[in-house]
């Protein structure tokens, strides 16, 4: 009998298109396009600049300004200023006036952080020239001081030693979409789920099967192992697709990292929840469009504040904090610390635990509104 | 087979079955009338053990409904109003997987196809079906646990007139073949052409539970009933047509009508004297406009 009932409810979400594309062509679409789309967004290499220099004042000075600014791998030097970053200017007597400024013009769409560490690479490269140019001035004086002056270090890479604190990883775009849209992907199980457990309790075919003594919680056992097996299904195609598909197109591939077991952990407790609040939702909706309404605002509420969209890591404290309360934040901490930290199965078994009472709660308190629903023909 | 004593529920502070009764000898077909909100959907989910009552007594086949609900269901049946099955799966998909549910013979899986005429239709998808095709595997799905008692709630809502003939004949095959049926339905001549007993509820409360000759024949009517095999052509007679396939005439009148079906060629089934109409009984005991 029960098997029966898991092969009817296979099949009648299998021969619905639309559940089947929004299971998993939308996910995969997602992780391609957000993963190329924030590959820079995310990258550690290099930030490269744009930049055409405009140099008026055509002294030794200016000219040793702009060798250093060419040299400089952080820039690439633009052919015309219209596709040009940073338009740097450099006035005519700028070497002789100490007064004069550098004309700077940005392109609109740059941010604070990268105008501010331009300004930094420029203003090294003219103090530089600078200091270079007062110790010439100053060589036939006072020799000593000269050699002293010009064994100065401005090579700003050289006054530090710089280590990056492994405590905090940040992923690149395709460890954060993978992860973030399997999660999203998940949760959309809302769709047939509740198409089809609306239609059959409005058409009391539930009511009918409770005549023929099939208990609620088969019904709701049977209902959920498919589901089960789908969730599972979605998670390694999904990770398939950061690890063959995502790198051609010259983003950076997915690669585990951590322990499989961890990632089948990590997945069986996101299907039990995405089960459970979906179970939820389909039994208290009063239509298939009440439920795939709710269904599809709750998740895109709380993948919003889980992390999918925005990734947790630059989201502000508060925001992070309620982040918490979202069972797909869950899920993306478990994947994020198995793809980044290399986590073990007993590393994500508090994910884990978190996701699976939510869920076995969920599904407990779904039997009692179905079970009042078919009693009491609510 | 079934004995129905003081059944009382209530949602709330709202009786719906007030101290109810009634009695259905096996192998009969009933007919449970009443206008909407009398308590008819709240009797069947009773009967068929979806909702609890408050007081009194129900026995099915001798088996107390309140001690052994589990056994009651398995030899009940209820057909429901609306088609409760999987437009998405075959009509054999369908069947399969309610058969498995109730673990159904495979003697008790072919009768069912055959009863309702769902040969040819196994492969085809539920939602292709006609609404006729639909309603009859609907009736089958209730076949499948080879009931003792089958529940119809409404079978024949919104079919049309072919399909309805055909589905109120299977029911006379059922009684054949020793099920009883507990039958609802809003069309009165429905009831007048196929039950042999009926119960008129209304507030919860039985109003009156005879056998339908007897009901109809306490009032004294020159009315008389003929039912003929199915035929189209009936409706190009120009009689007036209690449904389908049954006309309603005087006693005057009979002659002339039995001749005009002779020349036409449509065959009698069954000839009812001296009845009332149905409708006109039960909105006299009702105290209602209309049905």
């Amino acid at each position: 009998m029960f098997s029966a009932m898991v092969k009817k409810e296979l099949l009648l979400v299998l021969r619905d298109k639309h559940a089947l594309m929004a299971l998993f062509v939308m996910p995969a679409l997602f992780i391609v396009i957000m993963s190329v789309a924030m590959r820079d967004q995310f990258s550690t290499k290099n930030i490269e600049f744009s930049l055409f220099v405009k140099d008026l004042d055509r002294s030794a000075m200016s000219q040793k300004v702009v060798d250093s600014l060419k040299k400089d791998t952080t820039f690439m030097l633009a052919s015309t200023k219209e596709d040009a970053d940073f338009l740097l200017e450099i006035p005519k007597n700028y070497a002789q006036e100490s007064n004069a400024t550098l004309h700077l013009l940005i392109q609109s769409s740059l941010q604070e952080n990268e105008i501010k560490a331009f300004e930094a690479i420029v203003a090294e490269y003219i103090y530089k020239a600078k200091f270079l140019a007062i110790t010439d001035t100053i060589e036939p004086f006072a020799p000593d001081v000269a050699k002293q002056f010009s064994s100065f270090e401005f090579d700003t890479q050289k006054l530090y030693k710089l280590e990056y604190n492994h405590t905090q990883l940040l992923p690149n775009s395709t460890q954060q979409s993978v992860p973030a849209w399997i999660v999203f992907g998940m949760f959309f199980i809302i769709i047939p789920m509740s198409t089809i457990y609306v239609n059959e309790r409005k058409q009391n075919t539930l009511a009918r099967l409770n005549s023929m003594n099939v208990s609620l919680f088969a019904m709701t056992l049977s209902k959920s192992i498919p589901y089960f097996f789908i969730n599972q299904v979605q998670v390694w195609i999904m990770i398939a697709v950061g690890i063959f598909i995502v790198p051609l197109f010259d983003t950076p591939a997915l690669e585990i990292n951590g322990s499989v077991f961890a990632v089948l952990e990590v997945a069986v407790g996101l299907s039990l929840s995405a089960i459970g609040v979906s179970t939820l939702i389909a039994v208290s909706a009063n239509s298939s469009e009440q439920a795939t309404t709710i269904g599809g605002i709750s998740n895109i509420l709380l993948g919003a504040i889980g992390g999918v969209m925005v990734p947790k890591f630059i989201m502000p404290e508060s925001m992070q904090n309620l982040a918490e309360l979202s069972p797909m934040s869950w899920g993306l901490d478990g994947f994020l610390d198995i793809f980044l930290s290399a986590a073990d199965s007993m590393s994500v078994f508090e994910d884990f635990a978190k996701l699976a009472t939510f869920g076995v709660v969920s599904l407990g308190l779904s039997m009692v509104i179905l079970h009042l629903r078919i009693t009491k023909g609510l | 087979m079934l004995k129905v004593k003081n059944l009382t529920k209530r949602y709330g502070t709202k009786v719906a079955l007030d101290n109810l009764s009634l009695e259905i000898k096996k192998g009969s077909v009933f007919g449970l009338l009443g206008v909407n909100g009398a308590g008819k959907t709240t009797l069947l989910s009773i009967l068929n053990g979806l909702i609890d009552f408050d007081e009194g007594e129900v026995e099915v086949d001798g088996i107390s409904l309140k001690k052994e609900r589990k056994k009651v269901k398995s030899f009940s049946s209820i057909i429901p109003q609306h088609l409760a099955f999987y437009e998405n799966l075959t009509v054999k998909e369908n069947l399969d997987f309610f058969a498995s549910v109730q673990k159904a013979t495979q003697q008790d899986y072919e009768k069912a196809v055959e009863v309702n005429s769902l040969d040819a239709l196994l492969d085809q998808k539920a939602s292709t079906l006609s609404g006729g095709q639909k309603r009859r595997l609907n009736i089958a799905i209730g076949l499948l646990n080879n009931p003792k008692i089958i529940y119809f709630d409404e079978p024949t809502v919104g079919i049309d007139p072919k399909s309805r003939n055909e589905i109120l004949d299977s029911i006379k095959e059922y009684k054949q073949l020793g099920i009883t049926v507990v039958y609802t339905s809003h069309y009165m001549s429905e009831i007048e052409r196929i039950c042999d007993e009926v119960a008129i509820v209304n507030e919860g409360r039985v109003l009156e539970q005879d056998r339908l000759e007897n009901l109809l024949s306490n009032r004294v009517s020159d009315r008389v009933i003929v039912e003929c095999v199915y035929s189209e052509k009936l409706q190009t007679l120009g009689l007036t047509l209690l449904d389908s396939s049954s006309i309603v005439t005087t006693q005057e009148q009979l002659f002339e009508v039995l001749e005009l079906l002779q020349k036409s060629g449509i065959a009698l089934k069954h000839i009812r004297y001296g009845s009332t109409n149905l409708e006109k009984y039960f909105l006299e005991i009702t105290g209602e406009s209309s049905v």
